[in-house]
């Protein structure tokens, strides 16, 4: 009977395996930021980002794996070799910047001031008292952090999103692709004022140099062939990855 | 892992942070412990009762909560009743949790009153009081005293699974070093930090209910 539990032990070691390997390219996404991640009815993760990761490991002759994985430790999930890379539309900030590398941008959007219908707040004078709603580790946050001292921080921007449509708080500081796909799934809410253009990058660990260059590489080409254009057209209906710079950033 | 003197560190410069979720993670435990104890005990007399209805409505209470974890019962009350009544979070939390106590909380109670020995029915009985006597004057002071093991240990677990409320963004103890770790990239000390916090509280907690349960004892409850 004893020798039962050697299988299981076996099988234990079996997952303490780095899942990193030459043939896989993993990548981890929240899953949660339709329609950059989600996950289908089949529970298979899909969009923008997955679309992106899987192309790119295509060209790089490797298996994709993506990852769903908590927003909030994607970062920190890079930077300890949890998997390669994050294509997990991670705005490109300095304070990441000091702990993982980034790619060339992928994407270009912002954020974007969400509040009920009929509602009307103005940044940043009409914000500095409200409650905002916003994704935990996200750029939002720290945004939102320099308006309100009334911070609601939930898991997801989209649970952020629903606690708006259903009466709680003032606003919800997201980004503005996803807020206008939250609109037309019937989410009752709608989108003020931009607060600036952000670019997102892949994030991969700093140590890990020749993944970036390749990655950078297979972007550009992915750029320059229209693939990245027309990823962007299947899920937007336009071209998501050059900079507009229409949008002016908030004061 | 981080270094000692990191953790040190950290623990000081974020301690009026932790400070005020500790606040909160105090509230919504005690509000629902109490809430918890009224409905527990309002269920074990409904799973005591000779009334076959009554005891289907404790039975058909006591399978839900039981049978559903406490996330989903806390996004429930969160996002659900929103059409009928707008609930803050802090009522939906303790709500939530008030509700699912009151569930382990009831059968507690109801184990303890029924290993009450039936002797002690019958003195009450003997000595003329009332059944509403019997209960408030013998039977439920002793039930309290069998019943407080379970019942502290019952305490200890609400105040930990209070963090489940940072989930609809209560700033709890729990939401505060998540979202610390998230902004400074260093999950992992936020997270021995509160962990150190939620140490505290339940040691504070079990000696409190230790204090009670040698007074009572000593006063002579038995």
């Amino acid at each position: 009977m004893r020798l039962l539990i050697i299988p299981f032990i076996l099988a234990l070691l079996a997952g303490c395996q780095s899942q990193n390997n030459e043939e896989t390219f993993t990548f981890a996404s929240s899953g949660e930021f339709r329609p950059f991640s989600f996950t289908d009815d089949q529970g298979a993760l899909q969009g923008y980002d997955i679309d992106v990761g899987r192309e790119l490991a295509k060209r790089m002759n490797k298996e994709a794996k993506p990852m769903k994985y908590k927003f909030p430790s994607i970062v920190e999930g890079v930077k300890n070799g949890r998997f390669d890379a994050a294509v997990a539309s991670h705005t490109i900030t300095d304070e990441r910047k000091e702990h993982v590398a980034f790619t060339i941008p992928y994407y270009f959007s912002g954020p974007q001031i969400f509040t009920r219908n009929g509602e009307e707040y103005h940044a940043p004078e009409g914000i500095k008292t409200k409650d905002i709603a916003v994704s935990k580790g996200s750029t939002y946050a720290t945004l939102a952090a320099k308006f309100t001292d009334k911070l609601s921080v939930y898991d997801s921007d989209i649970t952020a999103l629903e606690a708006l449509n259903t009466g709680r708080h003032d606003l919800v500081i997201t980004d503005a692709i996803t807020g206008a796909m939250a609109i037309k799934r019937g989410l009752k809410v709608q989108g003020l004022e931009k607060l600036g253009e952000s670019r997102q990058g892949i994030a991969v660990a700093k140590e890990n140099t020749e993944l970036l260059q390749l990655l950078n590489k297979e972007l550009k080409s992915m750029q320059t062939d229209g693939t990245l254009k027309s990823i962007g057209v299947k899920y937007f209906g336009r071209d998501i990855s050059v900079s507009t710079e229409i949008i002016k950033p908030g004061n | 892992m981080p270094s000692f003197a990191h953790l040190f560190e950290t623990f000081v410069s974020s301690a009026p942070l932790f400070l005020k979720g500790a606040l909160l993670t105090f509230e919504l435990s005690l509000a629902s412990v109490l809430i918890g104890l009224a409905i527990g005990l309002f269920f074990a007399f409904l799973s005591l009762s000779k009334i076959r209805a009554l005891n289907a409505i404790s039975n058909f209470y006591i399978t839900l909560v039981r049978g559903t974890p406490l996330i989903v019962q806390i996004f429930v009350l969160y996002f659900g009743l929103t059409d009928v009544v707008q609930i803050s979070g802090f009522l939906a939390a303790t709500l939530a949790l008030a509700f699912h106590n009151g569930a382990y909380l009831s059968e507690i109670f109801r184990g303890a009153i029924q290993s009450i020995d039936r002797g002690q029915y019958e003195a009450a009985k003997s000595l003329g009081m009332t059944s509403y006597q019997t209960y408030a004057r013998i039977i439920l002071p002793q039930a309290f005293l069998r019943a407080l093991p379970a019942l502290g240990n019952q305490f200890i677990i609400a105040l930990k699974d209070s963090s489940l409320a940072a989930f609809i963004s209560m700033d709890e103890l729990f939401n505060m070093a998540t979202t610390q770790g998230a902004n400074n990239f260093d999950q992992m000390t936020y997270l021995i930090i509160v962990a150190v916090y939620y140490l505290v509280m339940v040691m504070a907690l079990s000696h409190l209910v230790n204090l009670v349960e040698v007074k009572l004892k000593r006063s002579g409850a038995t």
